[in-house]
């Protein structure tokens, strides 16, 4: 049991890293981006191809970081300025519908040319023991690396001013307009980061499992389960919402069998949202 | 300090104020009174940024103003506290007056002003605003626009929500910073406190300005004693 729930606990941390960067895109401008396991991918292929150049891993990794913050800031000069112009429902709707668009070109694209890459940064070595149970060292760093990102990500977002102004973005729109805080700046921060995230989440989970140029939309989907459970706009509620439901969905594999964790997820996801519509620590509600 | 001239705005292109010219000097407190419905808090909204003007100049200490965003004319130094409030409802007292000086770090002077005025925002720095009754989110409204200090500022119905006496309390505070030197332009339903508080006054009905003089004209005014002051 105990080595159940590490390994939930494992990739309960790997779910909360994939929801934060989609959490905050939503909370901030209202904004669903489906293209967000894409942004991970192509994070993903550049890492892979500067490895393939002869750059050593960890500058290689550096360079998939920015690019994922790159893509960010691409989304947010293209197609973002036409959603930030609608307002309300209408925004939601194109949101969807041109991340949506976006997500299939790349995925188009990447299976096109690049159909059999995949990255790998498996960590090799033994096992390591922790209370008792045999443990990659994979998992233990991508949990690590996970840990120390959102140690920072909170530190950013309570103690630094401008982690305070994008909280008072998220919070109200118009009072942090009054304290003179330009909420479409404070998008386009999040949105970089949201592709770093992406990033990260690619890299991390390329220590466990290769992430082939088809993992897009199952990013995608299981990092909109998480957000939607912990609350679409909540840091704290993604962290949360992904450990919870990464041991449910460890339990589920081990107990009940793989094929059907994934429908005991969405079991899990939809009892939440029956029970509290604004997610576990949602914002808006 | 602040000069609206045939100011007109509105939504969806159907105005609810129309050409409304008045001015604010320095020094000065000048109130906007009007019924429910009259036009005040959209020329507010308008005129601060917070919604599009269709006609019209807001002249701020000389330079046109109007359809700049509100989050520039908090630099300028406007300071606008809107009816609503809104406050951040999971942040605290000390996020919010911190926040008020933003980008840049709040003065330590700045703030132990603000905490002065309102002794009751400082017995709860940790507190979140969410959770604080109305007459302290009204006070942690107005010290959050103090932290930027303002030159000028505007408060929409200050009083909303709040029982007469802390209504009281809040006009209270606003004599002292006028004392300390602030321009404050109020728009009120609740007359004659604003009345006591304010040099001037615009009346404001079907977003029209109806009458102007000072407070004193204003009272001793038979349309006005009835309309607003309840004396028949």
């Amino acid at each position: 049991m105990t080595a159940v729930i590490l390994d939930g606990m494992v990739l309960g941390l790997q779910f909360g890293l994939l929801a934060t960067g989609l959490t905050l895109v939503y909370g901030l401008g209202g904004v669903l981006n489906l293209a967000y396991g894409q942004m991970a991918v192509i994070s993903a292929m550049v890492v892979l191809f500067a490895m393939d150049a002869g750059i050593p891993v960890l500058p290689a990794v550096g360079i998939g970081l920015v690019a994922g913050g790159l893509i960010g800031l691409f989304l947010d000069l293209t197609i973002m300025r036409p959603i930030y112009r609608a307002q309300g429902e209408a925004r939601v709707l194109l949101s969807l519908l041109l991340t949506l668009g976006v997500a299939f070109i790349v995925d188009g694209f990447l299976n096109w040319r690049y159909p059999l890459k995949a990255l790998n940064l498996f960590i090799g070595g033994g096992a390591v023991e922790i209370l008792g149970v045999p443990m990659r060292r994979g998992s233990l760093w991508a949990s690590g690396i996970t840990l120390v990102t959102f140690a920072i990500l909170f530190a950013f977002f309570r103690f630094t001013n401008l982690g305070r102004a994008v909280r008072s973005v998220i919070e109200d729109e118009e009072g942090a307009k009054l304290v003179g805080i330009d909420p479409r700046r404070m998008l386009r921060l999040i949105l970089v980061l949201s592709g770093v995230l992406a990033a990260l989440v690619a890299i991390t989970r390329s220590m466990v499992i290769p992430v082939d140029v088809q993992a897009g939309f199952s990013i995608t989907v299981f990092a909109l389960i998480v957000a939607v459970v912990g609350g679409l706009g909540s840091v704290p509620g993604a962290l949360l919402a992904g450990i919870i439901l990464g041991i449910i969905n460890t339990i589920a594999a081990t107990y009940i069998g793989t094929f059907l964790s994934l429908v005991i997820l969405l079991v899990a996801a939809a009892v939440t949202i029956l029970i509290r519509p604004s997610g576990l620590l949602g914002v808006k509600g | 300090m602040l000069e609206v001239r045939g100011f007109s705005a509105g939504y969806q292109g159907n105005n609810v104020v129309h050409d409304v010219s008045f001015r604010v000097d320095k020094g000065e407190a000048v109130m906007i009174i009007g019924s429910n419905g009259a036009g005040k808090t959209t020329l507010f909204r308008a005129m601060c940024g917070l919604l599009a003007s269709s006609a019209g100049e807001v002249l701020f200490k000389g330079d046109d103003i109007a359809g700049r965003p509100a989050q520039r004319l908090v630099r300028l130094g406007l300071g606008f506290v809107p009816a609503e409030r809104h406050l951040f409802p999971r942040m605290t007292v000390q996020e919010h007056l911190t926040l008020g000086a933003y980008p840049k770090r709040p003065e330590r002077e700045t703030m132990s002003t603000v905490l002065d005025l309102f002794p009751r925002l400082a017995e709860r720095r940790k507190q979140h605003a969410g959770t604080m009754s109305g007459g302290e989110q009204q006070m942690l409204a107005v010290g959050r626009a103090l932290m930027a200090k303002p030159q000028l500022l505007v408060l929409d119905e200050p009083t909303t929500g709040l029982a007469p006496k802390l209504a009281h309390e809040a006009y209270e505070a606003l004599d002292v910073l006028r004392r300390d030197g602030l321009t404050v332009l109020v728009a009120e339903q609740q007359v004659p406190l604003a009345m006591a508080f304010s040099d001037r006054g615009y009346v404001l009905e079907n977003g029209l300005i109806r009458l102007e003089g000072t407070s004193e004209e204003l009272a001793e005014n038979p349309e006005v004693r009835q309309a607003y002051l309840g004396v028949t």
